[in-house]
């Protein structure tokens, strides 16, 4: 039997994950309109035989304040199931994943389009369900603004229940809270079966539904003990469902800047830190505390006091909890905050974020990892030339595909059928 | 496709096959079969057809914003102005629509998504890493719209597209939609199974877009006829002549055979009699002639 190896998914952002990637001498500031871009990332990501690429995905803008969003590059992009019909046809192997939203969606739609994207794909595609946490997307889709967390939550449970009626065949017809459906899905299934289910919710109710429904759950975790105690926390509720520990891919992201020495690396990161303007790392760190007047505190000050938001829970409890451990400002956070948004950062050369991510992944922390590269293309050029073949020579993760699909790479069972 | 391509078609319209009762036979959903022939064709117009109750107007401008990118300016959007019976049992509205809220519904769905598709001025974007300006704020315009249906603060999330904005084509109109629609598409598929109708309903839609002071010519109507019929170039001339319309579009069951048929035979005997033309235009707007941003 082959030893276990770790599952690699790039995060795709155009410019970079870095809030101030665009800025990078290197990066390709016109990525938010360059299809062709997109393409060239993902063959590079097949290339290093990851299991997937994967898409975010929020339906508004980013930021309400015109003047901070127009000191980044992420109020345009393309649409992420536009951009995977694109890399569908001209990819091969790699497995293609895009976030779309329970609350601004109809399963029946959805689960055609992904459905599609399936067949367009011969069995690379998975959906990563969100329940959006943004007050400026709710705008877009009614006037009620964003709806209470337990709501959402609501929403998405019979969602999943319903798509994966529609996908898996089980009888048509579905009366529910939010939903109705009557006839069956009218687009054939493709070769797994159906799409891989992806979640990246971590309130109580986030596990809990991937706990129920998810194959591969992203994260974001600061500490081995965050990740581990995430780790052990939705394995542990998987029993309740039926399943197995080994039905549910967990992957925190790690965000990482690699170069020959860790010297040269710490001065790549250095130089990327240099380019966050103040407020626009204030105006992203307000934005996952579900607060709108940070930037009325002084900024070499510590953080507030903050009341739950109605967000994203837990990247919330993780920001305060970091801000708390390590002592740091507003200022300091912030500029922490901007490099990954709260994910796993490392800084060092192949050697030592192998070293790393291996801890990770043998100390039970981890089943793989969802690479965010700072900027594109050169951090991913440099993870899939430095780390990937450090990964593949201490056996940790694959020289060659195993098969064709998402499901097959993953090493998950085909969805049952009723 | 490439052999339509090859052929010098104008464009291919996608319908959506959506519940009809009948099991499907295409295994693909429009809009994403159109995003990749984009990436295979390079000329060629494509057009998905999109049912306004089978999604959110937001989503569906993305969507098709997107979808003018990747294609470099080719991509036109088929809205239907009527509905399908058993669509809104599917998308939760058990108890349907009357039609005439079906039609304010599309119609103010309809102008919602223009009204996104040109939020962003097209020299919105600046990319200027040294001042860290990546737009000019001022040229970005949401559209804070409440409406009898929906409510959409805006701007649009994707940039301008190579177009300004992706075609519009309107099709099913019932003369209640007329003004609407000489106000608003950019083609118009006409259904009338006779030409003089066909024609009646031509001259009525460049009558009215002459009202409503538009260039009655910047709207391409369009007949459809079945290929099945076995047309030949001389019938397909006459029917545009007596429809009074700019060309014809023809029906293509997505069967192999009956597509094979259409693409090597029908199309090139077609384009031998000088029927179909090559246009120099790089996007679909070029090629049909139609103002970059046509609409008042
Ligand atoms: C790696 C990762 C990627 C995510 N991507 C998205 C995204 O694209 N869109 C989104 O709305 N939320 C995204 N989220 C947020 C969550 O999916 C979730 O919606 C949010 O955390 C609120 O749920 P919670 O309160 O259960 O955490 C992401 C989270 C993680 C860890």
């Amino acid at each position: 039997m082959t030893p276990r190896q770790m599952k690699l998914g790039l995060f795709l952002w155009a410019t970079g994950h870095h809030i101030a990637a665009w800025r990078h001498s290197d990066a390709h500031v016109r990525a938010g309109i360059d299809i062709d871009h997109h393409v060239k990332l993902a063959r590079t990501a097949e290339a290093a035989k990851f299991d997937m690429v994967f898409c975010e995905d929020a339906a508004g803008l980013r930021e309400a304040n015109v003047q901070i969003a127009s000191q980044t590059s992420r109020s345009i992009g393309f649409e992420p199931i536009s951009l995977l019909s694109v890399l569908a046809v001209q990819t091969e192997r790699i497995g293609l994943v895009s976030t779309a939203s329970t609350s601004y969606n109809e399963p029946y739609g959805l689960a055609r389009a992904f459905a599609s994207l399936d067949n367009l794909s011969g069995g690379r595609a998975g959906w990563n369900l969100v329940t959006s946490a943004s007050p400026i997307e709710a705008a877009n889709f009614g006037a009620t603004g964003l709806r209470p967390h337990a709501d959402r939550y609501a929403r998405a449970r019979e969602f999943a229940t319903v798509i994966t009626g529609l996908w898996n065949r089980r009888a048509a017809g579905h009366d529910g809270e939010s939903f109705s459906v009557r006839d069956p899905l009218d687009v054939p299934p493709s070769p797994q079966g159906a799409p891989v289910m992806v979640q990246a919710g971590a309130s109580d109710d986030g596990k809990d539904l991937a706990a129920r429904t998810a194959d591969v759950v992203f994260s974001a975790a600061q500490t081995f003990e965050e990740a581990k105690a995430f780790y052990d926390d939705l394995k542990g509720r998987l029993a309740a469902y039926g399943r197995q520990p080994d039905d549910v891919k967990i992957m925190p992201g790690v965000a990482p800047i690699v170069a020959a020495t860790r010297a040269e690396a710490q001065a790549k990161y250095d130089a990327l830190q240099e380019l966050i303007p103040d407020e626009v790392g204030v105006a992203l760190l307000s934005s996952y505390l579900s607060i709108s007047d940070l930037w009325r505190y002084p900024i070499d000050g510590p953080l507030p006091e903050l009341p739950e938001g109605e967000g994203m829970k837990s990247r919330q409890a993780l920001v305060i909890e970091q801000a708390r451990r390590d002592g740091l400002s507003i200022r300091q956070l912030a500029r922490y905050f901007a490099g990954a948004r709260g994910h796993w950062r490392l800084v060092g050369t192949a050697s030592q974020i192998a070293d790393e991510l291996q801890a990770r992944f043998e100390g039970g922390a981890a089943d793989g990892f969802n690479v965010m590269p700072s900027w594109f293309p050169g951090e991913l050029d440099a993870f899939a030339t430095l780390v990937v073949p450090e990964l593949q020579r201490r056996g940790l993760f694959r020289t060659d595909y195993e098969g064709r699909t998402l499901r097959e790479h993953l090493g998950l069972k085909r969805p049952i059928r009723n | 496709m490439r052999k339509v391509e090859a052929a010098d078609a104008d464009m291919v319209i996608i319908s959506d096959s959506l519940p009809s009762g009948e099991p499907s036979i295409s295994p693909f959903e429009a809009t994403t079969l159109l995003a990749a022939l984009a990436t295979v064709t390079d000329r060629i117009g494509l057009v998905a057809s999109a049912s306004t109750l089978a999604h959110q107007p937001y989503n569906l401008a993305r969507r098709f914003a997107s979808l003018d990118i990747i294609s470099h300016g080719r991509t036109g959007w088929n809205a239907t102005m009527r509905q399908n019976p058993r669509e809104a049992a599917n998308f939760s509205r058990p108890e349907g629509f009357s039609d005439d809220d079906f039609r304010r519904r599309a119609k103010e769905f309809i102008d919602i998504v223009r009204t996104l598709w040109v939020g962003w001025e097209h020299d919105a974007l600046l990319f200027d890493k040294a001042s860290g300006r990546f737009h000019d704020p001022d040229k970005m315009h949401p559209m804070d719209f409440t409406g009898e249906f929906f409510s959409v603060r805006g701007p649009l999330n994707v940039a301008r597209s190579p177009q300004d904005s992706p075609l519009l084509l309107l099709s099913d109109l019932e003369q209640a939609d007329f003004d609407f629609a000489s106000r608003r598409a950019d083609v118009v598929l006409l259904n009338e199974p006779k030409p003089p109708e066909a024609k009646a309903a031509c001259d009525k839609l460049r009558h009215r877009a002459r009202e409503a002071g538009r260039d009655p010519l910047s709207i391409k109507m369009l007949t459809v006829a079945d290929a099945r019929q076995e047309p030949d170039g001389a019938s397909l001339e006459a029917l545009c002549l007596a429809s009074g319309c700019d060309g014809v579009v023809l029906t293509v069951q997505p069967h192999p055979a009956a597509f094979e048929d259409f693409s090597e035979r029908l199309l090139p005997q077609l384009k031998r009699h000088g029927l179909i033309e090559a246009h120099p235009g790089k996007t679909l707007r070029d090629r049909l002639e139609l103002d970059k941003d046509g609409w008042p």
